[in-house]
């Protein structure tokens, strides 16, 4: 069961956004860090079900903190949400263990179906 | 003349600007990606209000290079009006260019040389600005027309002659992304310049989008 999510981004804007395509009758707990490193340290504390990380970011960007948080815990659930949309930046994020990347702006289908396939597999896990 | 205070342009208006930025450059270079094998490492925009009697200052303290700059132009118009510019500080253009294309020698001088250099910068240029001000228009509910590019001729030490179709007591949102070409090591700026005319349009325009969201 998804109870907390962390949204990695630089961007206010792009939290908020974000934020609003998160369904609000499930009361998830939603957290924020504004860059990759503070992301990782949030991660480290929180545990967070899910993460939602932005690649481009100043500080530390998206594909050193996914992989910092992957290296902490290989079970961790990255959604990448990004601008970049690079053939390449798509196989790197996948190839550091994103669970799946959206494309930037967020679409509440998009998030939401995203949101629904980790249900899934966090139920399968369960029964396992 | 700094006339940032009569715009009235908020933290929150650029910050929407910037990530709308983002997600059009973002679109940009994927634009470039399926026409030549090259990864794009992008900066996180940087959005300006300045005089624009103070661009050729702007862009010569950002440019940092005193040697000759490789420029396209794209002009486009519409409820979102501007110029788009493409800059590859001294050398980089043709490093670019010779990356993009190992048979054509663009580091010769010589008439040919030169020919092939501008067309290819024209075609970079026209795929970067295009696709980045296409994004930006979309996800603001607009539509341009543009201008053919142009390689802008020009000591980089001296940029007003950039802005010699603008008035300079006028105001201009620069809107600034850094770009790496990660194989080559090549660096240039993607600037999007809008100004006065435009700017009633471009904030309306940004909480109709926000709007969206809420």
């Amino acid at each position: 069961m998804i109870n907390t999510i962390l949204i990695v981004d630089d961007s206010p804007v792009a939290r908020r956004m974000l934020k609003t395509c998160i369904p609000k009758d499930k009361g998830y707990e939603i957290f924020e860090a504004g860059n990759g490193q503070e992301g990782f340290e949030k991660y480290k504390e929180l545990h967070p079900d899910i993460v939602f990380m932005d690649l481009t970011m100043p500080v530390m960007d998206g594909y050193q903190a996914t992989a910092k948080i992957k290296e902490f815990d290989k079970d961790a659930i990255v959604i990448v949400t990004t601008a970049d949309i690079q053939p390449k930046s798509i196989a790197s994020v996948m190839e550091l263990g994103a669970f799946t990347l959206l494309k930037k702006p967020a679409k509440t289908e998009s998030i939401q179906e995203a949101i629904s396939k980790v249900e899934i597999k966090m139920k399968k896990l369960q029964e396992k | 003349m700094n006339q940032e205070a009569s715009i009235n342009f908020s933290e929150d208006e650029k910050d929407i600007l910037q990530e709308i930025m983002n997600i059009a450059f973002g679109n940009a270079t994927a634009d470039l990606a399926e026409v030549v094998d090259i990864y794009v490492m992008l900066s996180v925009p940087n959005i300006q209000v300045i005089g624009i009697g103070e661009l050729p200052f702007y862009l010569k303290d950002t440019i940092k290079d005193d040697g000759e700059s490789s420029i396209v132009e794209q002009k486009f118009w519409g409820s979102f009006k501007g110029s788009g510019l493409l800059v590859f500080p001294s050398g980089s253009g043709k490093d670019l260019l010779a990356f993009l294309d190992d048979r054509a020698d663009y580091h010769h001088e010589g008439t040919a040389a030169a020919t092939l250099e501008k067309g290819g910068l024209l075609e970079i240029g026209n795929i970067l600005i295009g696709a980045c001000v296409g994004k930006v228009s979309e996800l603001l509910s607009t539509f341009v027309t543009y201008s053919p590019p142009q390689v802008l001729q020009g000591k980089s030490s001296d940029y007003n002659y950039l802005i010699e179709h603008f008035d300079p007591m006028q105001t201009a949102i620069v809107m600034k992304t850094i770009f790496t070409f990660k194989e080559k090591d090549i660096n240039g700026f993607l600037l999007i310049l809008t100004n006065h005319e435009s700017i009633d349009w471009l904030r309306k325009a940004l909480h109709e989008f926000m709007g969206s969201y809420e």
